[in-house]
């Protein structure tokens, strides 16, 4: 029997510090191990500071999706001081979260993820009139002819491996790749109107959001997100299609513990509903969230804080006490569990968890009309494939519904409603991130934080083993996962990017 | 791109080594890795500690030039976290050959972990052993961000990881280096795309005392804010989101040296006072200052007074 173990170390085009150590069998993936390898204490810094800096400072926990942290972290406010957005307010906030959703699904496919299926070097090829890929190609031409030690890095070197053969298509990715740099920044410009300013927006806060409505800034978010639009409709979604297309296998690859969590997000007044509905998923069975039942296990992290508290009592004591079996500690991420389940979040756990639900929505009736057309099923849907479809598909949800919800803003009219900040108080903040379900939870003392704690989506996803030994999300998804070639594990990290982890929000 | 001449270089050079204090017998070595950064792009090796990327996404709103520029005619991007194909063994020998090889400039993003150094590893090597290596081999380092500017939040008061700055850390080590520091939660993309722009075509750009870049660091928001007429007339806004100079609010504008309020952020779109919020002083050296000194003074509780 052929064994060898792999750790990739950094995992690359990804957020952060993350390392998978692979230990293949007869050329399958027996076992994996996922190590978050950063720590810097948000938890612990954050007690004993002022309520209102809490939206701010965890914003940087994260400079891939910091409104989402915003967001949870006004939530949990609001319900601290006793407040409800206005309307205007929680439009505002739904574009600006919605904006930096769509920056940050067009990042995740065409800067970190594409260049695993796609071969860059197709661009010598090229002979087009595009600018852009013209540049490209001259440049590229340029550096393997010259005496670069790495010439086109950071495209080149890479992983060998069975890369996208067709002319076309790779050129066609590789312009739009090019192009989703220009959409990524219009959608945080998009969300910049509103918000002040991307990443770390200072316009989120309890309340609503302090910027102003008017018909200057409707009329320039509605130009900015009609190109954004297009280039979903017409590039992001037929590329990811295209591409899962090409590679069929990985409509089957990378499973999962098909086990699923939605906190839900995007309320929308006048209707009880969220564009993304909350449900849990568990052996194929739909109930409703209940947060009681979430805990976070610590046997496998480097903390000493005691293993399987709720996320309203948690602690964050980084080392081990005597006796702890820190030798069984391999991550900075904690192992969360919904009632004992190891949960997977994000996405595909969004199209999950919708197409479930009796009732119509948007996501549910995009995905049933895309799996038709394709002739899948949505067992197809749990796949490294099935997950950068999922995103694709409510990326186009997402933006479709912001077309509405900029219609309905009202100029003049406020966005923000003035709060008083409680002597005691606590409150909870869930939304859904791009990558998936997050929480805030905050308590204040004498007008101070005394306990804050953040159960974010990439500490479902890359989580280590829990208490019982079961490995979390990735690590159950690799496993199985055919790998030919221990210097080029390919296979492994096209499983791991599907999931989009954010190790500085896992860890934070 | 401008030609730039051997005796410019050698006269840039020495101003370099007296700023960073260091003896004569450095000039010829630092005016030939400046030589050889003007003569095409600027190899970057950039590196990650203690971050959020957000300095990264930042560059990547960089309107003119834009990303694809910047990564072909002004820079070679040796290795970075988020952008490089490569991964694993594969990531590391080119971060490994390119330690080997020096004669890069090192941009750092993230504090450094210097209290507690296994909480940020890579590549099965600790990142305050990895920083040291990279930083000896380099010409020049840019501290990219607050957090590796000035310690940040992750160096806020109370962290558990004993963070300090890229300076800090250098300092401690006993390393001596150019060093450009570019503060700013994230970094605006114009500061460091300004800076890589000026080091290619001309080296190093003046530097203040605190080794920032004079041409973005050298005003206070509060004197170039454009409701400084409000604080004149004593128009003081009392919450968010109303009209008014947010001096009541604890804004730091007086306190923080950046051009946000002229250049404004995400290709002009707007910045935090413009869009009613105060400045909490994210480019400023004590950011996100002390426990009890929060970034709004709207809270009754919160009793200390600013400016």
């Amino acid at each position: 029997m052929i064994k060898f173990t792999v750790n990739i170390d950094p995992i690359t085009r990804i957020e952060g510090h993350l390392a998978v150590r692979i230990e293949v069998e007869d050329g399958r993936v027996a076992k994996a191990f996922s190590s978050g390898e950063m720590f810097r204490g948000f938890e612990i810094l954050l007690k004993g500071r002022d309520p209102l800096d809490a939206q701010q400072i965890t914003q940087r926990i994260c400079g891939v999706c910091p409104i989402s942290h915003g967001m949870a972290s006004v939530l949990a406010q609001d319900r601290a001081y006793g407040i409800a957005p206005t309307e205007n307010g929680q439009l505002g906030r739904n574009l600006i979260q919605a904006a930096n959703f769509l920056q940050s699904h067009i990042i995740h496919f065409y800067q970190l993820s594409a260049l695993d299926f796609i071969d860059v070097a197709a661009v010598i090829a090229y002979e087009g009139r595009d600018p852009g890929l013209r540049q490209l190609k001259s440049w590229v031409k340029a550096q393997l002819a010259s005496d670069a030690i790495y010439p086109a890095a950071p495209f080149l070197p890479r992983y060998e491996g069975d890369y996208l053969k067709d002319t076309d298509t790779n050129i066609t990715i590789l312009k739009h790749y090019l192009d989703a740099l220009n959409m990524r920044a219009i959608a945080h410009r998009m969300a910049a109107v509103l918000a002040g300013k991307l990443p770390h927006a200072p316009g989120l806060v309890p309340g609503g959001i302090t910027e102003t409505i008017t018909a200057e800034k409707i009329a320039s978010m509605e130009a900015m997100l009609s190109k954004l639009r297009e280039f979903i409709d017409h590039c992001f979604l037929p590329d990811v299609l295209e591409t899962a297309a090409a590679f069929p296998q990985y409509l089957r690859e990378g499973r999962g513990c098909s086990n699923f969590l939605v906190y839900g997000a995007y309320p929308e007044s006048g209707s009880m509903s969220n564009l993304f509905p909350p449900g849990v998923v568990i052996g194929g069975e739909l109930s409703p969230l209940n947060v009681k039942l979430i805990t976070e296990d610590t046997s496998h992290s480097f903390y000493s804080s005691p293993s399987g508290l709720g996320p309203g009592s948690g602690q964050t004591v980084p080392g081990h006490v005597p006796g702890h079996e820190s030798k069984d500690a391999y991550s900075w991420v904690k192992a969360p569990r919904y009632e004992g389940n190891v949960m997977e979040v994000g996405p595909l756990a969004r199209i999950m968890v919708a197409a479930l639900r009796q009732e119509d929505s948007a996501l549910k009736n995009l995905t049933q009309q895309t799996l038709a057309r394709f002739n899948m099923g949505l067992e197809n849907m749990e796949s490294v494939m099935g997950r950068h479809i999922a995103r694709a598909l409510e990326c186009k949800v997402v933006a479709d519904r912001s077309a509405a919800w900029i219609e309905k803003l009202i100029p003049g009219e406020t966005a923000f409603r003035d709060f008083e900040i409680p002597e005691n108080g606590m409150g909870m903040g869930l939304t859904e991130a791009p990558r998936g379900a997050l929480g805030h939870w905050i308590s204040i003392r004498k007008g101070k934080i005394e306990n804050y704690q953040c159960v974010v989506p990439t500490t479902w996803n890359c989580s280590p083993r829990d208490d019982r030994g079961v490995p979390g999300p990735v690590e159950q998804a690799l496993v199985g996962t055919p790998v030919a070639d221990d210097h080029n594990p390919i296979e492994a990290v096209r499983v791991v990017r599907s999931f989009d982890p954010c190790l500085a929000c896992a860890v934070h | 791109m401008k030609e730039i001449t051997r005796r410019k270089f050698l006269k840039l050079s020495a101003k370099l080594a007296a700023m960073m204090g260091l003896s004569a017998s450095a000039v010829p070595k630092i005016a030939e890795a400046l030589d050889e950064i003007a003569s095409g792009t600027l190899p970057v090796l950039w590196l990650q500690g203690l971050s959020c990327s957000g300095c990264s996404v930042s560059l990547m709103n960089s309107e003119d030039p834009g990303p694809l520029r910047i990564l072909t005619r002004y820079l070679s991007l040796l290795f970075h976290s988020t952008l490089s194909t490569a991964t694993g063994h594969t990531g590391m020998e080119i971060i490994n050959r390119s330690i080997d090889l020096g004669g890069y400039c090192l941009v750092v993003e993230g504090s450094v972990p210097l209290g507690m150094p296994e909480a940020c590893r890579m590549g099965e090597e600790l990142f305050t052993d990895q920083l040291v290596r990279a930083a000896m081999k380099a010409d020049a380092v840019i501290a990219v961000g607050s957090c590796a500017a000035s310690g940040g939040i992750p160096g806020a008061e109370n962290n558990p990881t004993g963070a300090v700055s890229v300076p800090a850390f250098l300092q401690e080590k006993g390393i001596q280096k150019p060093l450009i520091r570019i503060p700013g939660c994230p970094a605006h993309p114009d500061w460091l795309v300004g800076v890589i722009a000026h080091v290619v075509k001309m080296g190093i750009p003046p530097l203040d005392a605190e080794h920032r870049p004079k041409m973005f660091f050298s005003r206070l928001i509060h004197d170039i804010c454009p409701r400084f007429a409000d604080y004149e007339r004593e128009r003081f806004a009392k919450t968010f989101s109303e009209e008014g100079c947010f001096f009541k609010l604890g804004c730091l504008g007086p306190l923080t040296h950046a051009d946000c309020s002229l250049r404004l952020w995400n290709g002009g779109t707007n910045f935090c006072i413009n869009a009613g919020s105060p400045c909490i002083g994210c480019a400023a050296e004590d950011f996100p200052q002390a426990v009890s000194f929060p970034m709004y003074t709207k809270n009754p509780s919160g009793k200390v007074k600013k400016g």
